[in-house]
């Protein structure tokens, strides 16, 4: 089967490249677009990007690999992203970091076999006067505190 | 409404929407520029209220844009660097996020004093929540005649795309946002040609901050004049500090420019906790060269810090209290500059690493001086000679944080 | 084109004179000093990125790019001094602390950009004791070549070569920091006629053919210039060889064969095919003297030729142009052509030249031509009209001397010994073995292109005379040699000049 964005994403895909000069510039609203979608960009979709940006593939690859912000292989439901820098680190992050892996059982970088956490760390989310700082899903949450971020685990393994 | 009250920065951020905008007085400035100056005026003025950009370079924004040639033919852009990433800072989250009309008119004014039909904002991928306001702020400007083919009725046509990063501190260089935002992974041009004259999409480019284009209504409302009264002749306004670490009230303080330090630590952020001391303090973000307890006397301004051996940066403060162990904050530098050099130049790309392998070995197995007078030296090796200034943003801290505090390290390795 | 601008500057104290536009770098070189560099190549857009090359510049606080400053009136420039020496060992030392040891198991030794700088730059104790990034060391990268990303330097000449000249793009950086590395997409590998190019440009070993890995080392190896032959553009080539050393018999005497910068003609870069072409020098050549296909050793080719120069002499004259042929290649030289001229046209009488050449092919946008022969202008400038016999000319000659084998790729085997049969005499001199040979009355073995001196006339007109680049293997003479010789037992006056 050919690879395919949904129709609505398509859509929002085209809006995204009509800006631009050239459409190869659309490339990282496009990928946000459909990671999105599907929580990871797949080699398929990888070829996709290419072919509607005219771009060679190796371009997209290089910007998957240079950019934090994407996945190649699937994720969790959920991202939670740590930050590790000063203000942070100042206010316990380390603590907060192993905390969670430990409650999750996985390392940073890692899924959880239930596919409903992934955990990753980084740098500075310039929230500093909220830390330690932690972004679920993209939404900030801090200060935080082993009890808050247990809390939120359990809130979000019961939505899941 | 009086002077004292002009503020960049609302207490809060249920006032972000045009209608609140407006009734704060939004968009004059734009309406007066648009009706009744030219756009070298603009520059003028610009020029003369001495606004320093406030990313972390500190250069003039009004001299940035007589850098465009005025004859060139063609397309024009305007590069919006909201790729906040110096660790420590978190101000222009706040503007995006409370004001963000502040910076579509900032936008606006800037771009007719140029000539720029078009600007992208380069928001980092971490925001990506933020910019939804941010677009939700343009569409309401659009339709109300603030963005568009003519602008409030003149001849004038601007057309803002906000466009997000994904992921990469670097993009926050400028020619590094202009490589990100044509396509490319984030690595930093070679300067001359400098971006007034081959940016982006080979085009004439101004690239400026948040804050900085979120500054400029208030200059062409209220006057140079005015400006540089509230901060210093040469670096004029009110600035937003941001602190934040062992302190009672960290936040973000629009205070004017040349405020003394400790009177944002101690008088504006409520100084540390009860029996708790001050150990360091980090006051432009962290690839600004760490004060220790007796430079802290300075008033925050560009030349000033720059004349204490640190910088003023992107003006984020972080106040490390006693007790915390220098080691490790040498490592979060460390860990933080090898993560995100981009890898393109032979020093940073592996000075960066190499500093950090040498930094997780003392935390590991303990090492002696000579360990640190390599990281110094490394770090000499990275400083003046690197394709961008990230090489200096991190051989400076990380010399700086060796030499202040050489003595607790050296104990600290010693095993 | 009006001239460019002449600037003067001074450099280490010298007063150097450069054309407006030169980078410093360039016009050092010019000047006789050179500036170590990794990154920057003239063939390429600048990089800057290795940051080797700094220099002091009068003026300028900072030690700046000499790859990237343009020459200037009155720009003062100091390659030397102690500030621009440390940072030069800096960069090395920067470099070797995540390069690999593998020196003595590295084809680039001996001709490194990293090992040369840092005898010359370098020589430094070493300070790094952290372990070495460990990296993918034999990655197959397309076309017979190998990435070794260990040694990679991440100059990224090699991608900028595949986007800027080649434009096919397969190699690009992935990741970042120090985890940056060149990599492709699996099923996109490098594959485009200028992949040898990768190899000549990549400063150090971490590019490598899989066809020289192990085989030699680069200073066994004798560089000799010559033009390349395999198709009308000329490029200038080095034929780089082994004469004997290790003192065993080798498997080859050429190694391979390397672009030569001239910017006239290839600029910086040679197409594999030319590349290839090493092949042809040492493989199939025809074994030895022969004679209806037997070896006959004790024979020498005056004797061989001798017995030609009778076949011809037993033509009566009026017959020769009815019934000798002569079918001569377009890999002969001016100087040779020259001479088959003086000696069948004026000498013999004949009116009809034949030419067999192979034949053309596909033409690219770089440098291949379409024709596969490096002299055809030659041939027309010398007043032969080049045509390919028909079988049946060919079969109603009494005497055919066929230079070369090309007949070979126009005709069907079965059909050429059916009219070789039909031929009472035929004499082959040709470079390479065909299965015509053991149907001729002589096969004399002729040098191939790189094996002679002389000179070709390339696509754009451009007269190239090279000289020889490699020793004939015992037994093979010039087709010079084989007309100058038949001349002399003529006696004709085919007025040779001396091109051997």
């Amino acid at each position: 089967m050919t690879y395919a964005p949904s129709p609505a994403a398509l859509r929002k895909i085209e809006d995204a490249i009509a800006p631009y000069p050239e459409p190869a510039a659309a490339v990282l609203p496009v990928l946000h677009i459909l990671q999105g979608e599907s929580g990871f960009i797949s080699r398929e979709a990888e070829d996709w990007v290419a072919a509607k940006l005219s771009v060679d593939p190796i371009r997209v690859r290089e910007i998957l690999s240079f950019y934090t912000m994407f996945r190649t292989v699937p994720g969790g439901k959920h991202t939670l992203r740590v930050c590790r820098n000063l203000s942070c680190h100042l206010a316990g992050a380390d603590d907060i970091l192993a905390f969670i892996g430990d409650r999750l059982g996985i390392a940073s970088g890692g899924t959880t076999p239930d596919g409903l956490f992934s955990l990753v760390t980084a740098e500075c989310l310039g929230n500093c006067d909220h830390a330690p700082c932690l972004q679920v899903d993209g939404i900030d949450h801090g200060p935080i505190s082993r009890e808050s971020v247990a809390a939120l685990i359990e809130e979000l393994k019961a939505h899941a | 409404m009086p002077e004292t009250e002009v503020r960049l920065l609302p207490a809060d951020d249920a006032s972000w929407r045009l209608e609140s905008y407006l009734r704060e007085g939004g968009y004059k400035a734009l309406r007066r520029v648009l009706t009744s100056m030219a756009p070298a005026d603009v520059v003028t003025e610009v020029r003369r209220a001495g606004l320093r950009g406030r990313g972390g370079a500190g250069f003039p924004a009004g001299a940035k844009w007589g850098f465009v040639p005025q004859a060139a033919a063609g397309p024009r852009y305007l590069c919006v660097n909201a790729d906040e990433g110096e660790p420590g800072t978190f101000k222009d989250r706040l503007v995006l996020w409370r004001s963000p009309h502040a910076l579509v008119e900032g936008i606006g004014i800037t771009a007719f004093a140029v000539g720029i039909p078009k600007a992208f904002i380069y928001v980092r991928g971490e925001y990506a929540h933020i910019s939804e306001r941010l677009e939700t702020a343009i569409a309401e400007a659009r339709t109300a005649g603030f963005l568009g083919p003519r602008i409030l009725g003149s001849d004038f046509g601007l057309d803002v795309v906000v466009h997000p990063g994904a992921g990469a501190y670097i993009c926050g260089e400028e020619t590094a946002l202009l490589e990100s935002l044509e396509g490319r992974r984030g690595q930093p041009r070679l300067k001359p040609p400098f971006p007034a004259a081959v940016g982006l999409f080979r085009s004439p480019t101004v690239i400026n901050n948040v804050e900085t284009l979120a500054s400029v209504p208030q200059i062409l409302l209220h006057g140079a004049d005015w400006f540089v009264g509230r901060g210093l002749p040469k670096d004029g306004g009110t600035r937003l500090f941001g602190i934040s670490g062992a302190v009672r009230r960290p936040g973000v303080y629009e205070l004017p420019v040349g405020t003394p330090l400790r009177a944002i630590i101690e008088d504006h952020a409520g100084g540390l906790p009860e029996g708790r001391r001050i150990k360091a303090v980090v006051p432009g973000g962290l690839s600004a060269p760490v004060l220790k307890p007796e430079e802290l006397d300075l008033p925050m301004d560009v030349d000033s810090l720059a004349k204490a051996g640190s910088m003023l940066g992107s003006a984020g403060i972080v106040v490390i209290p006693d007790g915390t162990p220098m080691l490790d904050v040498l490592h979060v530098m460390a860990r933080f500059y090898a993560h995100e050099s981009c890898g393109k130049c032979t020093p940073c790309r592996i000075g960066t690493a190499w500093i950090l392998k040498i930094v997780e070995r003392l935390k590991r197995a303990g090492g002696g001086p000579a360990d640190l007078d390599l990281i110094i030296a490394l770090a000499g090796g990275i400083k003046g000679r690197t394709l961008c200034p990230f090489g200096d943003g991190a051989a400076l801290p990380i010399q700086a944080l060796v030499t202040k505090f050489r003595g607790e390290l050296e104990e600290a390795v010693a095993r | 084109m009006s001239e460019p601008r002449r600037v003067r500057l001074t450099i280490d104290g010298r007063t150097v004179e450069a054309d407006a536009g030169t980078n410093v770098l360039k016009a050092s070189e010019a000047a006789g000093i050179d500036i170590p560099h990794f990154c920057y190549h003239p063939g390429l857009e600048i990089e800057g990125s290795c940051r080797m090359c700094l220099v002091e510049i009068e003026g300028l606080p900072k030690l700046e790019l000499s790859c990237s400053t343009l020459v200037r009136e009155g720009l003062v420039v100091r390659t030397s001094t102690e500030r621009v020496r440390s940072a030069r060992k800096d960069v090395l030392e920067f470099l070797l602390a995540e390069h690999p040891l593998d020196c003595p198991i590295c084809d680039k030794a001996g001709e490194c950009l990293l090992q040369d700088d840092y005898d010359r730059h370098g020589r430094y104790a070493s300070r790094s004791i952290e372990t070495r990034e460990r990296r993918e060391k034999k990655l197959p990268i397309g076309r017979r070549l190998i990435l070794d990303r260990e040694r990679c330097v991440l100059c990224s000449r090699c991608v900028r070569f595949l986007r800027q000249v080649t434009r096919t793009g397969e190699l690009g950086v992935f990741e970042r920091a120090v985890r940056s590395e060149v990599g492709l997409v699996e099923d996109r590998p490098v594959d485009n006629n200028y992949s040898g190019n990768l190899v000549d440009i990549c400063p150090v070993g971490a590019i490598t053919a899989e066809d020289f890995r192990f085989r030699t080392r680069a200073w066994f190896l004798t560089r000799k210039p010559t033009v390349c032959p395999h198709c009308g553009r000329g490029c200038a080539v080095f034929i780089e060889s082994v004469s004997g050393y290790p003192l065993k018999r080798s498997d080859s005497r050429v190694y391979r064969v390397t672009a030569r910068e001239n910017p006239a003609v290839n600029g910086h870069w040679i197409c594999d095919l030319g590349r290839d072409g090493r092949h042809d020098i040492d493989d199939g050549r025809t074994a030895g003297l022969a004679g209806k296909g037997r070896e006959l050793p004790g024979w020498t080719w005056p004797a061989a030729l001798a017995r030609v120069g009778e076949a011809i002499r037993a033509l009566p004259a009026p017959d020769r142009r009815a019934r000798l042929a002569v079918v001569l290649n377009s890999r002969m030289t001016c100087e040779e052509l020259a001479l088959a001229k003086s000696l069948f046209v004026r000498g013999l009488g004949l009116d009809r030249i034949y030419f067999a050449d192979a034949k053309p092919g596909a033409g690219d946008r770089l440098l291949l031509t379409p024709e596969r022969v490096p002299n055809a202008r030659g041939v027309l400038e010398a007043g032969f009209d080049p045509r390919l016999p028909g079988l049946h000319e060919l079969a109603a000659s009494k005497v055919a001397l066929i230079f070369g084998t090309g007949l070979a790729a126009h005709f069907p085997e079965e059909a050429l010994a059916e009219v070789l049969a039909e031929i009472p005499e035929k004499h082959i001199f040709s470079s390479h073995a065909t299965p015509l040979d053991r149907l001729a009355d002589t096969v004399i073995p002729t040098a191939v292109p790189a094996e002679k001196s002389g000179t070709y006339i390339n696509v754009e007109g451009l007269r190239q005379t090279f000289a020889q680049a490699l020793r004939p293997c015992p037994g093979v003479v010039t087709e010079g040699d084989i007309l100058s010789g038949l001349a002399d037992r003529l006696a004709i006056d085919a007025g040779r000049d001396d091109a051997r």
